[in-house]
């Protein structure tokens, strides 16, 4: 019924690749047994859409296609793909060849697509994207702002393949640059076409991939090479989507890098609360093992390199590079106090190459196309693309790959599709808990986003995640909250980042009590200050970060909760209260009736009234009026 | 090698640590979880000093930082007393009633009772952990992680296989454990929470228990020694030093043939 049966009959024939050629013809016949023209249904099966039901859809949407089976003229083959991208639209469904989007689609909505669009050719009007404001619905994916301002190098894959079958990766191109490394290459030529790439480490610290390779790869002793999957920073899937989608890229990736440094080990580090990436990675790394494109003698060339899966404990911390790798061993994930390169001395004291899950994903291309190829993207000093979690208080919320240096307004208004609710944006807070918030509009919305210009203005650029802000977020309770997470996730060994932060979290817990007082900002630029320099790990030393970009850019808002003991956004709940303004209240009542607690009183047709003893601010009435009367005091 | 240490040039050793050239050149860095004959563990962050290699200047721990090539190291700027200052203020309010940390804010001028008392008695150096690991019998660690961290054994429950060396004891820096010796057992206290209970061994002289059960196999493998050390676990100190003494009268008495008055007891 679909290519994983009719692959298996191709498969059948084939046990293990002994050459680079078989390997080329397993690809050519797949190839030739795909007709690109075929109907496909793509169902998206990446963690958001997951969430929202899309196993059901999917099986709904098979049997469907099952049952109607002879009214249908070419059996669309239903595939379940990793991650589209656009998550707050989920279930997620494409028909290709065509590039129909369908969003939000229930199982109960499979029936109707395969009577209307699959055999009537008639599209389903309801479940087509419509922008916002927009009166036309859009049909086709190319046409979605979201989809066509992106350039997908990392993502190529993801959302197009089934990341459970290899076959189809190998449709797709996978393991063609092994290939051509193992056959063509030698390892100084991978790591001379990496170091011109100019790629760099996609983990946060933004270190010269190819500089890093040459330093391990001088090192003696046994090599190891070390993927890092544990994407923790609140509000980032950037890795997830990678890992759950096209984990043969990472593999693949990984696979070249050990072969330029000559190692014939490998880890993947995930986080436990991924459970959908361990699943799929150990799935691709045994397929990959049976057709002998990972473990020993790859390609029959000789060349050997074993992978394995490791899961995180659910330690934050566990993303530093030496926590990770003390982790590995099997001891507790804290930061090693040494002042030795994990490349000269890492994973068992021997030279160990660690990069991120989207570094190791860009290789391959990297090696088919040419590093000069790579810096066609990007900016000067930050080549390529770079893939960022959008989230927060914008339209679209999902997955965006985009050149080095877009402005942030064309990710924000552009493929973000702007701030919901007629709100203001305010900042957009990028790199995780370690990064910093970077206000907008003041002066920032044209700012290039890449290594350099971030760090420039005090927030970095992290592993990519970017929370988008509007006017009704308190910066106070959003430092608060970063430092919360981070008390919680520092491994507690320096006195700096446990002390210093927990004394932090205590005042600004204080400020959002409206118990501030004189001189706490000045408290918190102090101990902000010192936990920075004085800490052990990247966690620490950045780990002021939220506090101080906020205090930099709105400081205004530290004052106003503590001099005015007021809560300009409306969160802090001491530190505001609603009310409504007579002028524009029009007695609709709605109000009234929204309200949880009966606080709303008021006659039809005339200016309603809030009772503050009642009320418990939830926001309902200040959501729900048209008029715009109700008031933040 | 040359480095430059606060403005005066020394020759150092490659591979020696910062503090240690420091020290040896009779400049003072504050340290408070080092000791010379464990790992550093770089945990307190007081010994910080500003080093300034190939141009970068950097913040570094002096206890753990080995100097490869020439450098220059700066352990008394303004910044590093202010953070120092701090560091020292953080830790007080763990642990109000240490006179090491009167001290170190004595000589750093930190205010102490800047921040609210958090009574943990404890500074959380790692020492005790170390020690345990190194000399006795790997008990202590460090469980917990953020501000939960804190000094226990597996699983919170009392350790029996606690050699009751008391290595913890003697160099907790704040003076915090206390080991226990009542009737026939000898006790290690942490926090006030029993952290092992083992027994102690009766004198084959008196029979009063005096010390714990060392195994010697522990102690022997790890200093790598193969024969085993010439001394008798059997008797307690003041039997054995009565045993000797008597030993030596009676040689004595033996000499000179002298007949020992009975005097019906024994001592």
């Amino acid at each position: 019924m679909n290519t994983a049966t009719s692959a298996a009959a191709v498969l059948s024939g084939v046990k293990r690749f002994v050459g680079g050629q078989e390997l080329e013809q397993h690809r050519q016949a797949l190839i030739d047994r795909t007709d690109p023209n075929a109907p496909r249904i793509l169902v998206c099966c990446g963690t958001g859409c997951k969430a929202v039901g899309s196993l059901d859809l999917l099986e709904t949407m098979q049997n469907s296609v099952a049952a109607s089976g002879a009214a249908i003229k070419v059996m669309p083959e239903v595939k379940r793909t990793g991650c589209h991208g656009f998550c707050s639209r989920g279930p997620l469904l494409t028909l290709q060849p065509e590039g129909l989007f369908y969003q939000r689609v229930k199982p109960e909505d499979a029936e109707e697509i395969v009577k209307q669009t699959v055999i009537g050719g008639e599209l389903v009007k309801r479940l087509l994207y419509k922008p916002q404001g927009a009166k036309e619905s859009i049909a086709k994916v190319g046409d979605i702002p979201f989809f066509a301002k992106q350039t997908k190098l990392v993502l190529k894959r993801v959302g197009r393949i089934d990341p459970f079958d290899i076959n189809d990766s190998l449709v797709h191109g996978a393991y063609k640059a092994l290939n051509k490394v193992l056959n063509e290459m030698s390892p100084d030529q991978v790591i001379e076409e990496i170091k011109n790439s100019k790629l760099r480490g996609r983990g946060g610290a933004g270190f010269p991939t190819g500089l890093k390779w040459e330093s391990c790869s001088r090192q003696p002793g046994r090599h190891y090479v070390i993927c890092n999957g544990d994407e923790g920073d609140p509000g980032a899937f950037m890795d997830a989507s990678v890992m759950e989608g096209d984990p043969h890229a990472v593999l693949e990736g990984m696979a070249i890098a050990a072969y330029a440094m000559g190692s014939d080990r490998g880890f993947l580090y995930v986080r436990m609360e991924y459970p959908l990436a361990v699943q799929t990675l150990t799935r691709a790394i045994r397929q990959a093992e049976e057709l002998g494109l990972i473990g020993d003698n790859i390609l029959g060339t000789g060349f050997k390199f074993k992978v394995s899966v490791s899961t995180g404990a659910g330690a934050f911390v566990c993303g530093e590079s030496s926590a990770l790798m003390s982790s590995l061993e099997g001891k507790v994930g804290r930061p090693r106090p040494k002042y030795i390169r994990s490349t000269e001395k890492g994973f068992r004291d021997s030279p160990s190459n660690l990069n991120n899950v989207e570094t190791y994903a860009n290789v391959p291309e990297i090696i088919l196309r040419g590093g000069a190829w790579y810096t066609g993207y990007g900016t000067e000093r930050s080549a390529g693309t770079k893939v960022f979690s959008l989230t927060g208080n914008v339209h679209n919320v999902g997955l965006v790959e985009v050149p080095m240096g877009t402005s942030l307004r064309e990710i924000v208004y552009g493929i973000g599709g702007g701030i919901p609710n007629k709100k203001e944006l305010k900042a957009v807070q990028t790199g995780g808990p370690s990064g910093g918030c970077i206000p907008i509009p003041k002066k920032f919305l044209d700012i290039n986003v890449g290594f350099g210009k971030l760090a420039e203005i005090g927030s970095m650029m992290g592993s990519g995640g970017m929370i988008v802000m509007d006017e009704n977020i308190c910066m106070v309770e959003v430092s608060r909250y970063f430092i919360n997470f981070l008390v919680e996730e520092s491994c507690g060994q320096c006195t700096p980042c446990r002390e210093g932060l927990t004394r932090m979290k205590d005042i600004l817990t204080r400020l959002t009590l409206g118990e501030g007082r004189e001189g706490d900002v000045e408290l918190l630029e102090e101990i902000g200050k010192f936990t920075n320099s004085f800490s052990l790990c990247g966690l620490g030393t950045s780990a002021a970060n939220p506090v101080l970009s906020t205090i930099k850019y709105f400081r205004e808002e530290y004052d106003a909760h503590i001099r005015d003991k007021k809560c300009p956004a409306g969160v802090c709940k001491p530190l505001y209260y609603y009310e409504i303004d007579p002028e524009k209240c029009t007695g609709c009542g709605l109000c009234r009736a929204k309200c949880p607690a009966k606080a709303v009183a008021g006659e039809k047709k005339k200016p309603h009234t809030i009772d503050q003893e009642l009320c418990i601010k939830c926001m309902e009435c200040y959501k729900n009026c048209k008029f715009d009367s109700i008031k933040i005091m | 090698m040359k480095i430059i240490l606060d403005g005066k040039e020394v020759t150092a050793e490659a591979g020696r640590t910062i503090l240690e050239v420091a020290r040896q050149n009779g400049v003072d860095i504050p340290t408070l979880c080092h000791v010379p004959a464990l790992e550093p563990a770089a945990m307190c962050r007081l010994c910080t000093v500003e080093l300034i290699e190939n141009r970068r200047a950097r913040m570094v721990t002096a206890c753990n930082y080995p100097l490869r090539g020439d450098a220059e190291v700066r352990t008394d700027t303004p910044f590093l007393r202010q953070g120092r200052k701090l560091i020292i203020e953080l830790l007080y309010s763990r642990c109000p009633d240490s006179t090491v940390l009167k001290e170190l804010a004595a000589r750093y001028g930190a205010e102490l009772g800047r921040f609210p008392e958090d009574n943990k008695d404890c500074v959380m150096c790692g020492l005790c952990a170390r020690v345990c690991e190194r000399v006795g019998g790997n008990v202590l660690a460090l469980c917990g992680r953020g501000v939960e961290i804190r000094v226990d054994t597996s699983f919170g429950r009392t350790a029996r296989h606690c050699i009751g060396c008391g290595a913890c004891a003697r160099i907790c820096p704040v003076n915090k454990i206390q080991i226990g010796d009542e009737g026939a057992e000898r006790t290690v206290i942490i926090y006030g929470k029993e952290a092992s209970r083992i027994p102690l061994r009766p004198c084959t002289s008196c029979g009063k228990p005096f010390g714990p059960v060392i195994d010697l196999s522990l102690i022997m493998e790890r200093a790598g020694e193969t024969k085993v050390p010439a001394f008798n676990l059997s008797v307690c100190p003041a039997c054995s030093r009565r045993n000797h003494a008597r030993r030596l009268a009676e040689r004595h008495f033996e000499q000179y043939e002298i007949e020992p008055r009975e005097t019906g007891e024994d001592d």
